[in-house]
């Protein structure tokens, strides 16, 4: 396939986390508004004047001063957040908006109040307690929280926050996710015209560059991809739906890439699923109601305890099995994650024993290390697939 | 008649005092304490150097205490023989079918080992304790055998509530037509204090089925119980929690699907995380109410707020004692400390919270004893404490007889542990409305939670703790599969230096014994008397001994 216009351009704005579009959104007056998770909801970010940045360490090998912090016992990605703030490499930030979803990422977002590694005056951070329960007094905590604790310092800054403001955002944002999805579905075709590699790139540059800047590009990519001629013939051996924790380096998707399975699924945190899908403003409801619902709903954490939610994220992971044709699925955790440890071995007994998907379950951490252990596993696991796939052809061919 | 009595009591004490004085004076020498002092030997000179921590023979601790203790103990075999009297057959095919209730028989020793070296009022207070969770561990234990549908079901099979171990029980006593049990206390939760052999086995089960081995060991452990089937089956429904935190929700996965193989129902507890502010003790509050229209639909009961009134008053009336120990805790003379007093207060808080009136007589009784020791200016541990230490720590310091060892070792005092400090307002007994509002704030402040999650804040405040108990010490256990509490080392560290505490972490891997053996935490204390404070030790035959394989 010929090369993506501007996929280099998208890479290098991956390279660091204050990259050309937030430097110049910022230099346009914009309010650079930091999360980590998907219960901060983006869309409440995208207000006037202000846009939402998901926070990444690009290329960060050593969290020594994090370590000292909160210790080597913790997860990786959160010590690099908080590795790469003490380093100033989120001074343009005016707010960071935690969620307390599990315990490290909390202590990471609290020592954005306790130690002050950003360097930026007006810089402020809240933690809003994020609901297990989907339910109505669920929801309405979340919206109580999500009022209380992030429109409301908003609007005490002089940031529209009307019902008006927040259609827009919402709108903003069904724009984005359109865009995303289209590229996105083009995953299921037998022989797609994109990677998901390629995919997982355009996916990251939309959750981190401000809509407004990074929109032309993704509608011109959307464009490209559809006219894009695939390679002949289908150049992997396998299609893998990849779900787990946090994953927004791209790379960890080229090295499943090169051990010969594609990644058609994205289900994991700096996914699109969930993520991009439309927000719908239901009859009877504000617009800031249809947000908390819609992020409240779609939301697939593992923490989330009653069994409906359990139930969803097995269906979602079986969905995208089906839709996407995959052959299996790759469980990952990150290192020290307590909840996606106990969601991958839960799903991968799921998947495989009751609802007969191969699964391959690793562990990993935030930078790329062990990379070549990962590779003997995921070569393995294809390898795997492959003889599945030899063995049930030759089984039609005798039926 | 009393006035008659005690005359003849003084009578008689003015007769055997100086018998009994004179019979310790010849036999001191057997009292380790007496040893230790003297260069002779210490309180593990009666153990073999086998590991197994099996003692040669009883603790000599004078005659008053010896045969004080002894008693003690019998009283702790009336209550086994009568919870094994009570349902036999049970009892026998429980002993059968569980790996965890052969941990059970370790108990005497177990009680014995965790108030070693006490003496006088200390012990006193220590055996009332003992006795009272032997009492409460043993009824409790003998329901559920006696109502086990595995084990062929009794009368109450279908009229218990399951409820995660950290949910405070308090508010099923609303139901007083249902008993409600905690599901994880009895094969995972308390026998791990008894045995530290018995919660490696579960870990391994559970990492064998593929979990993380870097995922909090208890909740590791309540998953290995639940793959091996190895929890009790009763009731129809189990209330499962996010209480305390993050592997204590995900373990919660785990477990429904057991529970739901045996036809019982789950339903998510949860309570707000961020446990100080308005709007998480509205949710909580919310959450209450469903949790109890959910009983009543399941049982087809309707919630009784006399039951509950009764029962808040029984916990009202156990929290103004606490609140008075507290003030007795911060002066030099209160022989209730340690392990005596943190371990019955988790009983009485995470297992009784108000439902049985006896342990507020066992209460009355011990701030008798406190109040005395006030008014006599009595010095407890023969006036050998060096150092007052609040303690950061949850189950570790049970199995390893941690705030003993480090009394007898370093006459260092553990004052009070930070679950002592678990939810302690007063609930209205007369206005259902109000009542609800004061459970979810007192159920909010849970074990391993209260000073856990919810913002720094609420770890911050160990200082105001220690300042207000005259502390100069600080002890945190550092649990290395604690995301949380891993997660504000070094801000502890800054305020321990800002404030001026002697402060150390203590390692060890909660429930796994063999990630931080025993020695390998009690060699971290001795590292941090010796190097940093430089200071002796009182016992030397504690410093470093073996009992890797012990109970």
């Amino acid at each position: 396939m010929l090369d993506l216009k501007h996929l280099i351009y998208f890479e290098n704005l991956l390279d660091e986390a204050n990259n050309e579009l937030v430097a110049k959104a910022v230099s346009d007056g914009d309010l650079a508004l930091g999360y980590n998770c998907y219960y901060i909801p983006e869309t409440l970010l995208n207000l006037p004047g202000c846009f939402s940045t998901r926070l990444r360490a690009p290329h960060c090998v050593s969290t020594d001063i994090a370590n000292y912090y909160m210790t080597v016992h913790n997860c990786p990605y959160v010590r690099s957040i908080l590795e790469r703030a003490i380093e100033g490499g989120y001074n343009y930030l005016t707010a960071l908006f935690g969620a307390e979803a599990c315990s490290s990422m909390e202590r990471m977002e609290e020592h954005f109040d306790l130690i002050h590694p950003v360097k930026n005056d007006a810089f402020f951070t809240t933690i809003i307690d994020a609901p297990l329960k989907c339910d109505n007094a669920a929801l309405n905590y979340y919206k109580k929280e999500l009022n209380d604790k992030v429109l409301a310092p908003l609007a005490e800054r002089g940031v529209d926050t009307s019902e008006a403001a927040l259609k827009a955002a919402i709108e903003d944002h069904n724009e984005v996710s359109r865009i995303i999805m289209e590229i996105g579905d083009l995953r299921k075709l037998p022989n797609p015209p994109i990677t998901g590699y390629e995919f997982h790139v355009i996916q990251l540059v939309s959750e981190v560059c401000p809509h407004r800047l990074i929109l032309p590009y993704l509608k011109e990519t959307l464009d490209e991809v559809k006219a894009r001629a695939p390679e002949p013939e289908f150049p992997f051996r396998a299609r893998l739906v990849l779900c787990g924790s946090e994953v927004d380096d791209p790379e960890f998707t080229k090295l499943i890439e090169t051990c010969g399975a594609m990644v058609v699924a994205d289900r994991y945190c700096f996914g699109s699923f969930p993520g991009r899908e439309q927000i719908v403003i239901e009859d009877g409801e504000t617009a800031f109601d249809a947000i908390c619902r819609h992020y409240l709903q779609t939301n697939t954490c593992p923490r989330f305890m009653p069994g409906e939610k359990i139930d969803q994220r097995t269906e979602l992971l079986k969905n995208l099995v089906e839709e996407f044709h995959a052959d299996g699925i790759v469980l990952e955790n990150m290192k020290f994650c307590e909840f996606w440890s106990y969601e991958k071995v839960l799903q991968a007994h799921v998947q495989t024993n009751e609802l007969g998907i191969p699964t391959c379950q690793i562990e990993k951490d935030y930078a790329l290390t062990g990379a070549g252990q990962l590779r003997t596993r995921f070569q393995a696991f294809v390898e795997g697939l492959e003889i599945k796939q030899i063995e049930s052809a030759a089984a039609e061919r005798r039926a | 008649m009393n006035a008659i009595l005690k005359n003849a009591l003084g009578i008689c004490k003015k007769v055997t005092d100086p018998c009994i004085d004179f019979i310790d004076k010849k036999l001191e020498k057997f009292d380790p304490v007496w040893q230790a002092e003297h260069g002779t030997g210490g309180l593990r000179s009666r153990y073999p150097d086998d590991g197994s921590g099996i003692p040669r023979y009883r603790e000599w601790r004078g005659v008053r205490d010896t045969f004080q203790d002894y008693v003690a103990w019998l009283r702790n075999v009336g209550y086994m023989g009568a919870m094994a009297a009570k349902s036999p057959v049970h009892v026998v095919k429980g002993i059968w079918e569980y790996r965890w209730m052969g941990s059970f028989l370790g108990s005497f020793q177990f009680v014995d080992r965790i108030f070693e070296g006490y003496r006088g009022r200390e012990l006193d207070i220590a055996n009332i304790h003992g006795n009272a969770i032997v009492r409460i561990l043993t009824l409790r234990i003998g329901l559920i055998l006696a109502n086990d549908r595995r084990l062929g079901g009794g009368p109450m099979s279908d009229f218990i509530i399951g409820l995660d171990e950290t949910v405070p029980p308090l508010f099923t006593a609303g139901f007083p037509t249902l008993n409600a049990e905690p599901m994880q206390t009895m094969p995972e939760f308390v026998v791990c204090d008894v045995d530290q052999n018995l919660d490696p086995y579960y870990i391994d089960v559970a990492e064998s089925y593929g979990l993380a081995p870097d995922v909090c060991s208890r909740c590791s452990a309540e998953t290995g119980v639940a793959l091996d089937d190895a929890f009790p089956v009763f009731g129809k429904l189990v209330l499962s929690t996010n209480q305390p935190c993050n592997a204590s929700e995900a373990t919660s996965m785990f477990q429904r699907r057991r529970f739901h193989q045996w036809g019982i129902e789950d339903y998510p507890f949860v309570f707000a995380m961020q446990h100080n502010e308005q709007n998480g003790h509205d949710y909580t509050r919310e959450e209450l109410k469903q949790a109890i229209a959910k009983i009543e639909e399941v049982y087809n009961v309707k919630y009784d707020w006399n039951a509950l009134f009764k029962a808040a008053a029984n916990m009202n009336h156990q929290n103004e004692i606490e609140l008075e120990k507290w003030d007795i805790f911060a002066t030099p003379y209160s022989p209730l400390s340690g392990i005596s007093e943190s371990l019955y207060k988790l009983v009485e808080w995470a297992l009784v919270n108000g439902h049985d009136a006896y342990f507020n007589k066992v209460d009355d009784k011990v701030i008798q004893i406190m109040r005395q020791a006030v008014d006599d200016k009595y010095l407890p541990y023969k006036g050998k404490t060096r150092h007052r230490a609040f303690l950061w720590g949850p189950s570790a310091m049970y199995y390893t007889d941690f705030p003993t060892w480090t009394q007898n070792c370093w006459g260092l005092t553990i004052v009070l542990n930070m679950d002592s400090t678990m939810g302690h307002n007063h609930i209205d007994t007369e206005d259902p409305e109000k009542a609800l509002t004061d459970l979810a704030l007192f159920s909010e402040k849970g074990v391993m939670r209260h000073h856990a999650v919810g913002g720094w804040d609420n770890v911050d405040a160990v200082w105001a703790w220690a300042k207000r108990l005259n502390c100069d010490m600080v002890i945190c256990n550092d649990n290395v599969a604690c995301k949380g509490m891993n997660g504000v080392h070094g801000m502890l560290e800054e305020r321990a230096r800002e404030l001026g505490f002697h402060f150390m972490f203590l390692p060890h891997d909660l429930e796994d014994s063999r990630t931080i053996s025993r020695q390998e935490m009690r060699s971290a204390v001795n590292k941090f008397m010796s190097v940093v404070m430089g200071e002796e030790p009182l016992d030397p035959t504690l410093v470093e001994f073996d009992d890797s394989k012990a109970w």
